[in-house]
Formats: C-alpha cells, structure tokens, sequence
C-alpha cells in the first residue's frame, strides 16, 4: 500500500535530558523545567519557526501541583507563540508514546500537521500528602475566628496526623487490583517460574550494556544547565552502574516479598527524573521545509490486560499491532521493550514463545542494545518519548531499517508501535 | 468664548467648552463633577509650560464658578500622566524670568489646594516634578496598578530642586525621612511602592481609575497623619545631620542641589511648622540660586544629550519603517560580557541564543546571567517571578546550532583577531544574509574583522561596545567601518535603544572613542604615580574632580596587562603620547596585574585596597587640584583630536560618551564641554 505523505507522521528530531536518579541534581529543578529545557534545546538545534507548530503535546504522570497542564506552561516557557495550543497526556508509564500517538491520530484526523512531543517526570518532587483526617483539622483551624476557637481546633490534632502519605508510593498502586507495581512483578516472577538469578543477570546486561554504549546515549542528551550546582550543568545519566557486578546484586534484599521475594531495586526499574521531546510531523511538510526526519511511525497498538499481571501488556500489544500491520518482532533491526521489571521483561519473552501468540517472539539478541530503565532510569512520564528517539537513533547510527518500542503499563495495559527509517 | 456659562447644577452634564485641537487640557462637567484631562495635542506626552499654567488657572477659575461636588484630574495619554516642567522653555530662563515661571507654578497649584471642594489626582502613567508637584496640592491621589505608572521628583538629579510647592508638600504628606529619599535621591516609584508610602491613597486598575476618582468625590477626606516624631526640633536636627553626611560622602560637594533640598524640605517641616508661604518662598529662592549654577546648567544639557542620543537617526535618508526590528539574537562566547549582554537582552524580553564551545564555559556564563537576574531581584528591578519568566529567554547551547533566523549575532569571545575571523567567517554561513554580525570587542579593528576571509557580506558587520558591567553601563558604542550600511546602522541603533541604552555611532579606529580618551588619562596618573606622587593623593585628586573611582584603581580594576596591551596597541597607532610608563610593564611583569592578582597600584585583600608606595615623593609635590586639570586636560585633548579625525560627528557626542562610559564627573558637562576645578561650586 502506498503511504500518504500527508498523514504520514514522521521524526525530525528529538532530545532528552540525562536521565538523574530521585534525589540527585534535578532535585533543585522541577518536571516543568526539565521540558521547558528539552523543548528550548528542540526549538534551538532544528532552527524551526515556533510559529508553525500546531500544538504541543506531552505525557506527564505526577503532574506538578504548581503547573496544571505542565505541557501548556512548557509550551510557553520554551518560547512557543501563545497561539500554540497544548496539552498534558496521561497513559501511566507510556504518557511519553501516548503524546507521540495522539499526535499521529491528530495529523490523520487533519488536525494540525506539526507537533511536539514528550514526557518529563521528576519523580523527586512528587509531595507528600497529609491525610484527610488531618487535612479537615487544618481546615477547621483556619477557619476558627476567636483565639479560643483557634486553640480548640489546635488541640485537636494527633501526631498521626503530621505523618504523610507518599504520593510516590499511591502513583506505583494500582488502586483497582491493591497492588503495588512490584508487587505484580513478584507474581509474574512466581507464575513464569522467573529466578532472582535470571533477574539479576538481566539487570547486570542492562548495565553492561549501557555502559558500553555512553557515547551513544551522548547523541541522544543535552545538557541540562543548573545555575546552582557546582558543575553548572547536567549531561550524563547519573544511573548506571559501571562497575556493576553479580554479586552486588545478589546481596539486595527483595523489597516487596521480604521473605521469599525475588524483585529487587536492584532488577527494578530505577526511580529517576528527566525528560525527552520529539520534532514530528506529517512526511509532505518536512519534504516542504527541507528537513530530514530521522524515521516515521509506521503504526502503534494500545491494549489492556489484567491490571494484577500489567507486566504482560507489551505481548498484548505487540499481538494486537501485529494483527493491525502484519509486522513480527523478528521483522525488526532492534526491539526496545521498556524495562519496568526484570521479571516482567522476561515474563514477556517468555509468553511471546507461547501458542497463542505464535510467530511474535522477541529478537533477544536485538533487544535494548544499549540497556534500558534498569540502568538508565525511568522518569515515568518521559520514558515513552526515550524509547522512541533512542530506536531512532540507533537504527540512524547502525544502519537498521525498522524498530518495535513496547510498554507495560501500570493498571493493565500495554503500547506498541512501529518505526522505520525512510530510506 | 467670551460670554459667562451658564451656572450648572450638580447633575447636569455638559462640556464647558468643546475641547480644542489647540489646548493642552480640556475641562469636563458631568453628573456635578469636574474634570480637567490633561491632553497636550500632537504630542504622545504631556508637560508644564506656561501656557499650561495659563490654562489650568483658566480651568480652575471656571470650576469654582460652578456648583460641583469635586474635581479630577486625569491624562488622556497612554503613558504619561505629567512629566514636568517642561525642560527646554525652562532651560532658557534666567533670573527674574526664572522666578516668575516658579512663582506662578506655586500660585496655580496653590489655587488647586485652596479651591473648597475635594480634589483628586487619578494618575496613570508617568508623574513626574512638577507632575507630582501638582497632584500633592490635591486632597487625594490614587493610580493605576501598569507599570507605566511612575512617581518622583526627579530635580535634585538635574541640579534643581522642587519649587512648585513638592518640597514642602511631600515631607508633610509623608513624612521627612521618606520624602528626603524621594527628593535628595530623584528617585521614582510604582504605585504600589507610592501607596506604601502614603503618597497615593489607593492603588487601582487603570480602566477604573475615572469611576474610582469621582466616587471618592463623595467620600470623607482621609486622616492623615501628623509625623509629629520626625517634625520635632531633635530629630529632624538627627535627619538633617545624617543625610548630609550621606550626601557629601557621595558627592564631595559637587552637587549643591541636594543639599538645597534637604535645607528647604527640612525647614519647612520642622521650623515654620504650619507657614506655607514661607517655605514656598525658600523653594523659589534656592531654585533660581540653584538654575544659575554650572551644575544645573550641564546637568540639563546632559538630559538633553540623551533625549537627542535617544531619537537622532544616523542616516537620515534611511527609511527605518521598512527595516526589520532586531528581536532575535544570538551572543558567542558566555564569559563575562557575553553572559552579561545575554542577560541584558533577555531583561528586555528578547530571546537570546548564549553559546559558546563547551558546555562548561556554557554553564559558567548561565550562573553569571542567573546571579545577574537574583541581583535585579535583590535591588528590585524586577519581581523573582519576572526575572524567572526573563531567564527562560536565554537559550544556552554548546552545539553548532542554526542561527538563521537571528536577527543579529553578538560575538564577545576572546580578544584575539584571528579567533575573532574565524568566528565571524563561521557565522556568516550559519546566519541568514541579512543577520547584523557584531563584535563586541574594544581593542580589536572591526574593519579587519569585515575584510577578513569568508565573510560574505562586509556591509553587515559592526561593533557593538557594551561596558563592563553591562547591566548598569548606560552606553553602547556602534562602531562603523567604511563597509557598513546604513540601515545596519540604524537597526543597531534602534536595538541598543530598545535595551534602554544610549548609543553613540562612532567610526572603527584603535580604541573608539572612550577608552581612547581614557587612555592618556591613565597612562599619566601611572607616570605621575612612577614620579612619587602618592597613589591616593592622584586618586583623591580624580575623586574630588568628580570621577566615580581613581585612575590608578581604575587600572587595577581593568588589569595592568590589559591597560598596557592597549596602551601598546594605541602607541603603534597614534604614537608617544601613548607610550606606557614603565612602572607599569615593570608591574606586569613581577605579576602584579591589580585586583585579579591581589596587587597593582593597590594592594587588595578582602574588598579592601591600600595604596601601595612606588618611589619618593618629590619635593615639588603638585596639589590635587594641579594633578585634576593635568589629567582632565589630556582627556580634553584627545577628545578635540577625535572630534578632528571624525570618529564621531557632534562634539556633544564626546561629552555624552564619557559621562555614560566612564563616569566622568556630569556636572561638568563632559571633557570638551567641561568647567575646570578652579572653578569652586559651593
């Protein structure tokens, strides 16, 4: 089938902060300021008017308390034209692929053919709450008139009632199963017979091979300038481990099956800050302004699954865009699959080797080539739109024709989509 | 119209006359209020002239004819409620002229006080001098929440002093400490700053600021207050006694208009205590005494200096409206000017690129421009979140980024000519064919850099000279070659304007105009230092002249390498009288650099400096008024060779440069222009 240039979504270009562990140098920074700096940085090297964007749209999970619709304040901080629209998307740990998608659903439809995408989380500053208990006491103070009202309601509170509840902690439940996201990894690694040890190994090839692929992940980074640090400035993600050894990981204790468990921090996904945006458009207006993308979205796939078992998504969406495409795994130069969870990584391939979803195993040799959120991080708003600029950048460097980028998503889902270069 | 109007009833709604094309205000009647609107025609500010003394007294006279309630005064300009007497009628009036103009403005706006009905300024836009003048004679003043919206009384900043009744007024509206820092400072506040003072009485949104006005028509008068604390003998003695001190700290004598203020301001509050027409008469006095000074004279041909640097076109048959504004722009290098002119663009609400080749000279220019903007914080330039909203403007890359869509590049990388070419060869084919390419160097040839290889398009390539510190320095040089084109020019021009700066067009030749100047000056306080003469009686000398710091601690500041480097520079093209003294080579090379070294001509540990000892005083030892004519006779001189070679077209233009880019003493008028010290001034 011939494609139409005009609705077809292409990748011009695309940035991201390093990706910093919870508690480092983003700390003194907010989600809002990391993609005001990737959509500055964006705007900057591609040399695009502003004006011709046609909105901004970006993936946020923990939005900031100070910024309701962070990507409109992005969109404005960054230096967009107020006549740009903007707006946030939420699909939990694929918001940044759920910005690049909508956008494509946007240029079919004939809504607009120039967007920008992203995601960006800082997960340091996602604030404790008080407790509704406690918030109703503080309610009650501030409205007493009289001193004596004041004191009464002053008496009323407990110590209980000062200590917070984790907003960090409430975004990784999932409120309809009651399960905690490692929780549903420890059953993924119970019901797929999954051991520490094949866990663990997995986590350390996500180290090792992030670390072989420093300069790589350079291409993909831009420095994040921090008037207030010693250095001035961010540039490398501060999560890899390249020293890392088996036997490191093997003493981590399992945080949520303290006796038995097999997930660790260590196998796990680390809680990071960063983000990442995307110059896309439709194929016809890059050819017009004489830019080269650097692939197109061929299609993606969305689909739900059981919330207790959300570490299955990715085979669930690789199943439904293989019957939407008729692409394979096995069709595509490099797979990046999204690494919440060793366990739930490993649950995957080995349900893709299963009957019913004969044909779709995953290329092992092909897959995350340059590690993935165990050691790079995973900003959960921003990790969508990384997988698909690091799949870009990897086929340009490598010579590859095509990449498969999947998620698992908290609260049972999954995300998929397709990529390939243009030539 | 000669014929008497008929008397008006409160409720009654008619104009008392159409208004004219003619007139400067025009008088409203509506629902048995007045309104007098300010409206100068033709003309987008309004001031006080005598014709609108003539007027306002006209105005007045019809209003306590009739019945009304009250009366409003309001401008009917976008920005500019009064902005003062107007400058240049008064700059031509001496003596008994003088003191009639004052004498008159005291009358009229003495008829607004005493007229028996409530009267109210609704201010919006700038209120200025005698602007102000006449809203203190009103009952009440309230204004706009836009930041258009300024009040002061800017005379003692032109040698002059409020006569129309603001120094007696203001200390007892509110109060004697703060109406000393309005009037010995010149300086001017927004309305919300005013209403904390209790200059205003409210504070309202300027599309109200009618409806509010003439609702408080029918409110009781506000309770001021008495200031009885600061009005008694002793403490105002204590005031008096401490802003003096303060005063002469700062201005050696210089500038009697100040201290005439705070004389007047002070009597009339904490010795005649109710006697109104007493200390207006003082105001009148000190005034005309103060108009006639050289001070005062200089001071408002400065003014006028950069009204004019404000307006004047370089190229006259150059059509600006077809020009391109400059609004992107692009700085290469993110040292301290680079960072510094990147902030003073993004301050203005430009975009600006700030680059530079790694990100670690990157990241040390973006915490200059941060510090930059938590200073203007600290001192109130701008809110914490304006400055954030400024900051997100600057754009800090290390990456080879397109540049085609600046409107200018300012490069300000090292000071090193073949750094400089490559530079600007590398720019030109990332820029777009009509991007302004400008340096900011202050030594190098800007005609070398347009002839240099690869640069494509000559007549595009200028300098900019921005001072150090760029944020406070009011001039800019535009240096021109013999390549660049007239609307290049006047694009620079229209930039550096629109930055709040004042640009002075000069021609590319060693040096510009102000460090060429300078450098005699400097040259010979080190000579003199090499002779014995005490480097803090040269200093002393230089200070009581009026400069803002010593020669000799203007070198340390500058750094002996770089003072003789371009020393040496200047020597090569101008000849001797360039020539360095060898103290100071002898300094550079035992690696005494000045401040950066901790050692010069001062000795500097911990922000303190001590003159250090060079050789023997001689016995013949010139006094400091000697040393001051010497010095200021060599910038004199070099300035009238520069007004020879033509490297700028007005002799005024020498003078203006100087006061802006090195300090030199204002009231003085400027090197070409200047009184010498033997002329006393108190």
């Amino acid at each position: 089938m011939k494609r139409d240039p005009d609705k077809t979504l292409v990748v011009i270009d695309g940035v991201r902060t390093p990706f910093l562990k919870m508690g480092t140098d983003f700390g003194a920074i907010d989600a809002t300021e990391q993609g005001r700096v990737v959509v500055q940085t964006l705007l900057l090297r591609t040399g695009i008017d502003p004006a011709i964007v046609d909105e901004l749209i970006f993936g946020s999970v923990s939005q900031p308390a100070d910024a309701a619709n962070v990507a409109r304040v992005i969109a404005l901080r960054a230096g967009l034209p107020e006549h740009v629209p903007a707006m946030t998307v939420h699909r939990n740990c694929a918001s940044g692929l759920e910005a690049l998608t909508a956008a494509a659903d946007r240029l079919t439809a004939g809504r607009g053919d120039v967007f920008i995408v992203g995601g960006t989380e800082n997960m340091t500053r996602i604030p404790l709450f008080f407790t509704l208990v406690a918030a109703a006491k503080f309610a009650a103070l501030s409205r007493a008139k009289s001193a004596g009202g004041k004191a009464v309601a002053a008496f009323g509170f407990r110590p209980a009632d000062f200590a917070p509840v984790v907003g960090l902690k409430l975004g990784l439940t999932d409120p309809v199963s009651g399960l905690n996201m490692g929780e549903t990894a420890e059953r993924l690694a119970r019901e797929f017979d999954i051991s520490r040890e094949a866990q663990d190994e997995f986590a350390l090839q996500s180290h090792l091979k992030a670390a072989a692929a420093r300069d790589a992940l350079a291409r993909e980074i831009v420095p994040v300038y921090l008037p207030g640090s010693k250095s001035g400035f961010a540039d490398r993600d501060n999560g890899i481990r390249e020293g890392q050894t088996k036997e490191a990981l093997s003493r981590l204790a399992p945080v949520f099956e303290k006796t038995t468990g097999t997930v660790t921090a260590g196998n796990s996904s680390q809680i990071s800050d960063g983000a990442a945006a995307l110059l896309v458009m439709s194929e016809s207006r890059a050819e017009s302004l004489g830019l080269t993308p650097l692939g197109r979205l061929v299609d993606f796939a969305w689909s739900g699954c059981d919330p207790k078992r959300m570490g299955l998504g990715p085979a669930f969406a690789i199943r439904d865009l293989h019957e939407r495409t008729d692409l394979r795994p096995e069709d595509a130069d490099l797979v990046e699959v999204n690494e919440a969870f060793a366990a739930q990584v490993l649950a995957v391939m080995k349900l893709l080797k299963t009957s019913p979803f004969d044909g779709l195993a995953l290329p092992e040799e092909r897959l995350n080539p340059q590690g993935g959120a165990i050691a790079l991080g995973h900003p959960v708003g921003a990790t969508g739109a990384r997988l698909v600029l690091t799949a870009l950048k990897q086929l340009k460097a490598n010579g590859g024709k095509s990449a498969l980028v999947s998620f698992c998503i908290g609260g049972g889902q999954g995300g998929a989509a397709w990529l390939e270069t243009l030539t | 119209m000669n014929t008497m109007p008929p008397v008006l009833k409160p409720g009654a709604t008619a104009p008392l006359r159409r208004p004219s094309a003619k007139r400067r205000l025009h008088l409203e009647l509506r629902d048995g209020a007045a309104v007098i609107v300010f409206d100068r025609p033709d003309k987008s500010v309004n001031v006080i002239d005598t014709a609108f003394l003539d007027e306002l007294e006209t105005a007045l006279r019809a209003v306590s004819r009739y019945e009304v309630k009250g009366l409003v005064f309001l401008s009917a300009k976008p920005s500019v409620f009064l902005a003062g007497a107007d400058l240049e009628s008064l700059g031509r009036l001496h003596g008994e002229a003088l003191e009639h103009v004052v004498t008159r403005g005291q009358n009229v706006f003495a008829k607004i006080a005493s007229l028996g009905v409530p009267t109210i300024a609704a201010i919006h836009g700038a209120c200025l001098g005698g602007g102000l003048e006449l809203a203190l004679a009103c009952d009440r003043r309230i204004a706009s929440d836009e930041a258009a919206t300024k009040l002061g009384l800017p005379e003692t900043q032109l040698g002059l002093l409020p006569a129309w009744g603001g120094s007696t007024r203001l200390p007892r509206l509110i109060g004697l400490p703060k109406a000393l820092d309005l009037i010995v400072n010149g300086k001017q506040v927004t309305a919300k700053h005013a209403r904390r003072l209790g200059l205003v009485d409210e504070v309202v949104p300027k599309e109200r600021l009618k409806a509010r006005a003439l609702a408080l028509l029918d409110e009781p008068a506000p309770k001021r207050k008495s200031f009885f604390l600061t009005k008694n003998p002793a403490s105002a003695a204590v005031i008096r006694f401490l802003t003096i001190r303060q005063l002469l700290a700062k201005t050696r004598g210089n500038y009697p208009a100040p201290l005439a203020a705070l004389e007047v301001a002070g009597r009339g509050t904490w010795v005649t205590g109710g006697n109104l027409d007493r200390s207006f008469a003082r105001e009148r006095e000190a005034f005309v005494r103060l108009a006639e000074t050289d001070a005062a004279r200089n001071l408002l041909r400065l003014f006028f200096l950069q009204e004019k640097a404000k307006h004047d076109r370089h190229d006259p048959s150059v059509d600006v409206k077809s020009l391109p504004r400059i609004e992107r722009t692009a700085v290469i290098g993110a040292g301290v000017m680079g960072a510094g002119i990147a902030q003073m663009i993004a301050s203005r609400d430009f975009p600006v690129v700030l680059a530079d080749l790694d990100p670690g000279p990157v990241a040390a220019g973006m915490k200059s421009v941060a510090a930059l903007f938590d200073e203007g914080v600290k001192r109130r330039v701008f809110t914490k979140h304006e400055a954030g909203r400024k900051l997100d403007l600057v754009s800090p890359t290390a990456d080879r980024v397109p540049l085609h869509r600046c409107d200018l590049v300012i490069e300000a990388a090292v000071e090193d000519l073949e750094v400089k070419k490559k530079i600007f060869a590398d720019l030109c084919a990332r820029t777009s064919p009509d991007t302004i390419l400008a340096t900011n160097t202050s030594a190098l040839s800007v005609t070398e850099l347009a002839k240099a290889e690869g640069i494509t398009q000559p007549q595009r390539v200028i300098g900019l000279h921005f001072f150090n510190p760029v944020s406070r320095m009011k001039l800019v040089e535009i240096v021109t070659t013999e390549f660049t084109a007239p609307e290049v020019v006047e694009r620079a021009l229209a930039f550096v304007r629109s930055l709040g700066k004042t640009p002075v067009v000069v021609k590319d030749s060693p040096g510009f105009l102000v460090n060429r100047i300078l450098m005699p000056y400097l040259i010979e306080a080190g000579r003199m230092a090499e002779s014995g003469v005490p480097v803090a009686t040269i200093d002393e000398a230089m200070l009581d002249f009026g400069m803002p710091m010593g020669p000799l601690r203007l070198l340390d500041e500058i750094g002996l390498d770089v003072a003789n480097h371009v020393a040496d520079t200047m020597v090569s093209a101008f000849g001797d009288r360039f020539e360095p003294p060898l103290l100071l080579a002898d300094l550079v090379r035992a690696g005494h650099l000045g401040k950066k070294s901790g050692r010069g001509f001062y000795l500097h540990d911990r922000g303190k400096a001590v003159p250090d000892t060079f050789a023997k005083a001689p016995r013949d030892l010139p006094d400091k008024t000697a040393i001051a004519n010497r010095l200021n006779e060599l910038m004199a001189g070099e300035s009238r060779r520069c007004l020879d070679e033509g490297i700028v077209r007005d002799a005024a233009m020498i003078d203006l440069a100087m006061i802006l880019g090195t300090g030199y003493a204002p009231f003085r008028g400027g090197p070409l222009h200047g009184t010498t010290p033997n002329e006393p001034h108190l």
